[in-house]
């Protein structure tokens, strides 16, 4: 606000858009097909930001799924910053497909307006199998290094980031078997085909009397298995994530960026919108604005870093 | 083990559930009379409709139309010398002669009531033998399924029957199609030419709408059929029941249940392949061969039977291991994932209901098959060939057209159906198979990742595929294929020289 001039004329913007933001459907780009775990956030946020917004505002789940999220993700970057198209962004998967192929976006290309969602990658091991804590795996694999096979759901995942910085924390050598999809890896892990693996948290929630979680990479133990270590806690330091939260493209304007970012608020206070999400099993970690951007930021660092390491493909 | 299966039938008879089972009779019947039209072609159309569509719903669309078009094929192959559909040339060796002979009506009737019975037999068998095959399913690693698809591209090959040349070319058109996309391990992108609607490889569905359906499509529209043999009046019905009693086959109905059953899992082979052992098993049995194939009732039973018993039975190693044994298996695969469903041990855990409740809507539409094709409709639907077949033709390809471009809102998509059915029309005029590009397709896929998975599992020693019983059996199994019909013949000569 350098000029009066220059003031009156943005508060003349911010009131008209207030004003009449949103006149028109307001659309959120899923980069995945309907019914998966981020569509169903997606639908969720979308019920209930309607209602925040209020003055009978429609916002619309519109589904792209192909190329891993990429061609939603490209969609949104490049779509009009003008708050009538948003979508979900899942870290590190949007950032680090930045990395391994030519991808049209890259971290600047978009507005980070709420996270919602973080689900902790586990270090997880068949209910048979022999290794009952983390630190007989890891024993294990320091002592025939690569004789541990580790199943991933893929490469460039944050399976992958957390089977790496688990590998760098203690020293062990993994082999990495990166399966198609997380169901997969989890049935090999099941089937013994596998000696570990890692996956989210929730991944592993259906599934108490098949696998025995080892460890859960994050800051905390999850309110949803308090009984489970946290890596830190057992002396190596790794947080890794699944994160699932809402953009909007670069270049948003400050005023209807302030109104987007006030309407998720309100929908993340909301009692039912937590009982909603909780009956997903989906542990809400709200970060808006500027924590999201850093977040992102930080995510996308990591995955650069590994993918200048050890380039996965 | 078994519960599950009770506790899924009280949805099955939610009505919308069920009349969709009783539309997908109809429906297939419709189809199947269609020569021309297959169960796969309909149910391909179809699979994009059903994404809104409650899973119970499409997926007892799906089996009523299976079972309905198996059985409706019989009705040209009866009346005009034409099988509707590839499973119903065996019925038109005495069926055809008993419609001359004036017992046309009578010939429809064994038809219906002997794919009632063949469907009923698949049914119960997919009810007995899937859940706990879900079970051992487990030991299955990629190893093991890497040696399942390696067998399933070796029984399609070379069990299809006709010429084993085309059979793995066609097998390897679809084996190429498999690999465009990202590779399964790095992501790599393998023949996208850039193309970010290539990046996630060739959806399944797509291809055999393209394949499938353009081709019998343009033949629609190509060649007028001539109906005037059709006189549904020559027929000579009376009611079913009356009819019922003339009925002894259960030898012949036993034996192609099995045949049809057996040949439904073993990847690769389909019912034409089962309609036609089982014919020749009954003839050869028969007290009376030399009547065969001028009008012997049995005969119609014979291949009835088998060509319906194979449709369940089929989903076996579909709905366990996610590997179809047939082409309609593998759309109804792409139904199942549609609906968010993966195919697997986990499928009959997270989702019994559903997977239960589709087993039932086999059962049901096998016993509803002799109610609705037996009872009230074989004349309409003679009559059915009448119908314009250009307004036919036109219709489907408006169908297909909405429905490939629904599945992702792309017109990409539209454009590469059409470019697989060009491919489809080309191979079929040059009687390439089509079966061997689908499961090329799916088991290529299989086999390139299962087989990369199991490498980097046994840190790149090969020995790792040959470690334990389960793949030794299977590698057996498919040196079996391959060298047992080059046996079979060598031995066969050697007998005759002798």
């Amino acid at each position: 606000m350098k000029t009066p001039l220059t003031a009156l004329a943005l508060a003349l913007t911010a009131t008209a858009a207030f004003a009449e933001y949103p006149d028109k459907p307001v659309e959120v780009v899923v980069g995945y097909s309907a019914g998966g775990g981020t569509d169903v956030m997606a639908r969720t946020v979308a019920q209930f930001l309607e209602q925040e917004l209020g003055d009978g505002a429609s916002v619309v789940v519109k589904n792209m799924p192909g190329a891993g999220g990429q061609i939603g993700f490209t969609e949104v970057s490049e779509a009009a910053p003008d708050g009538y198209t948003l979508g979900t962004f899942n870290l590190p998967a949007a950032l680090a497909l930045t990395k391994d192929r030519a991808a049209d976006y890259d971290l600047d290309s978009f507005t980070y307006l709420a996270n919602f969602v973080e689900d902790p990658n586990t270090i997880t091991v068949a209910a048979t199998s022999p290794f009952q804590t983390l630190d007989e795996l890891i024993g294990a694999a320091e002592a025939d290094p690569g004789a541990i096979t580790l199943g991933l759901s893929s490469l460039g995942g944050n399976d992958h980031f957390a089977a790496n910085m688990m590998q760098d924390a203690s020293g062990a050598e993994f082999t990495l078997v990166p399966f198609k999809g997380a169901s997969n890896a989890r049935t090999a892990i099941m089937g013994g085909h596998v000696a570990a693996g890692t996956m989210t948290l929730g991944q592993t929630s259906n599934f108490p009397d098949e696998l025995r979680v080892l460890a859960v990479l994050a800051e905390e133990r999850s309110p949803f298995r308090p009984d489970v270590p946290t890596a830190k806690e057992l002396g190596y330091d790794v947080q890794m994530s699944s994160l699932r939260g809402i953009v909007a493209p670069a270049g948003l304007d400050e005023a209807t960026t302030e109104q987007l970012l006030r309407a998720l608020s309100a929908v993340n206070e909301n009692p039912d919108f937590q009982a909603m999400m909780a009956e997903q099993g989906n542990p809400i970690a709200f970060m808006a604005g500027d924590d999201f951007a850093e977040t992102a930021a930080k995510q996308d660092g990591i995955a650069a870093q590994i993918w200048a390491e050890t380039p996965w493909k | 083990m078994y519960s599950d299966l009770l506790h899924a039938l009280p949805d099955v008879f939610a009505w919308t559930n069920f009349a969709a089972v009783v539309i997908g009779v109809i429906a297939g019947i419709v189809v199947g009379a269609m020569p021309g039209l297959s169960a796969t072609m309909a149910i391909s159309v179809l699979v994009p409709f059903t994404f809104g569509l409650e899973p119970l719903v499409a997926l007892g669309l799906m089996a009523g139309i299976y079972n309905g078009a198996m059985y409706g094929g019989a009705i040209p192959a009866v009346l005009l010398r034409i099988p509707g559909t590839p499973a119903a040339v065996a019925t038109t060796f005495d069926g055809y002669p008993m419609a001359q002979k004036g017992e046309g009506g009578f010939a429809l009737q064994v038809a219906v009531v002997s794919s009632s019975i063949g469907g009923i037999a698949s049914a119960f068998a997919l009810m007995l033998l899937a859940p706990p095959l879900s079970k051992v399913t487990l030991l299955f690693g990629p190893s093991e399924v890497f040696w399942v698809a390696v067998f399933g591209l070796a029984s399609i090959i070379f069990l299809l029957g006709g010429n084993p040349i085309k059979g793995l070319i066609s097998a390897c058109f679809g084996v190429f199609v498999s690999v465009i996309g990202s590779d399964p391990i790095y992501g790599n992108d393998r023949f996208t030419f850039g193309q970010l609607e290539m990046l996630d490889g060739i959806n399944i569905v797509i291809l055999l709408v393209g394949l499938y359906a353009l081709p019998p499509v343009i033949d629609l529209l190509e060649t007028p059929l001539k109906t005037d043999g059709v006189n549904s009046s020559k027929l000579g019905t009376e009611p079913i029941w009356k009819a019922l009693p003339r009925m002894n086959y259960w030898k012949t109905w036993l034996r192609g249940s099995l045949l049809g059953i057996w040949i439904g899992i073993l990847p690769g082979a389909g019912g034409s392949m089962a309609a036609f052992m089982s014919y020749n098993e009954a003839r050869r049995t028969s007290k009376n061969p030399e009547k065969w194939g001028e009008g012997e009732p049995e005969g119609v039973a014979a291949a009835e039977v088998a060509n319906n018993a194979d449709t369940a039975s089929a989903l076996i190693p579909a709905l366990t291991l996610g590997i179809p044994g047939t082409a309609v298996a593998a759309v109804m695969l792409g139904g199942l994932l549609v609906h968010g469903l993966q195919p697997g041990p986990m499928l009959f855990r997270d989702n019994p209901d559903i997977v239960f409740g589709f087993m039932w809507q086999f059962l049901f539409g096998a016993i509803l098959l002799v109610l609705l094709g037996g009872s009230l409709a074989t004349n309409s639907f003679a009559r059915l060939l009448n119908l314009p077949r250009p307004l036919l033709g036109s219709v489907i390809i408006v169908l297909m057209l909405i429905g490939v471009y629904s599945i992702h809102g792309r017109m990409f998509d539209v454009y590469l159906m059409l470019g697989f059915g060009a491919i489809g029309w080309v191979m079929d005029r040059l009687k390439f198979p089509l079966p061997p590009v689908v499961l090329g397709l799916i088991l290529g896929g299989f086999a390139e990742e299962n087989l990369r998975l199991a490498l980097r599992i046994g840190r790149g020693d090969p020995m790792v595929l040959f470690q334990n019983t389960t793949s030794l059996i299977l590698v057996a199994l498919t040196v079996s294929v391959v060298v047992g019909p080059t046996l079979k013949k060598r031995f066969i000569d050697s007998r005759k020289k002798a």
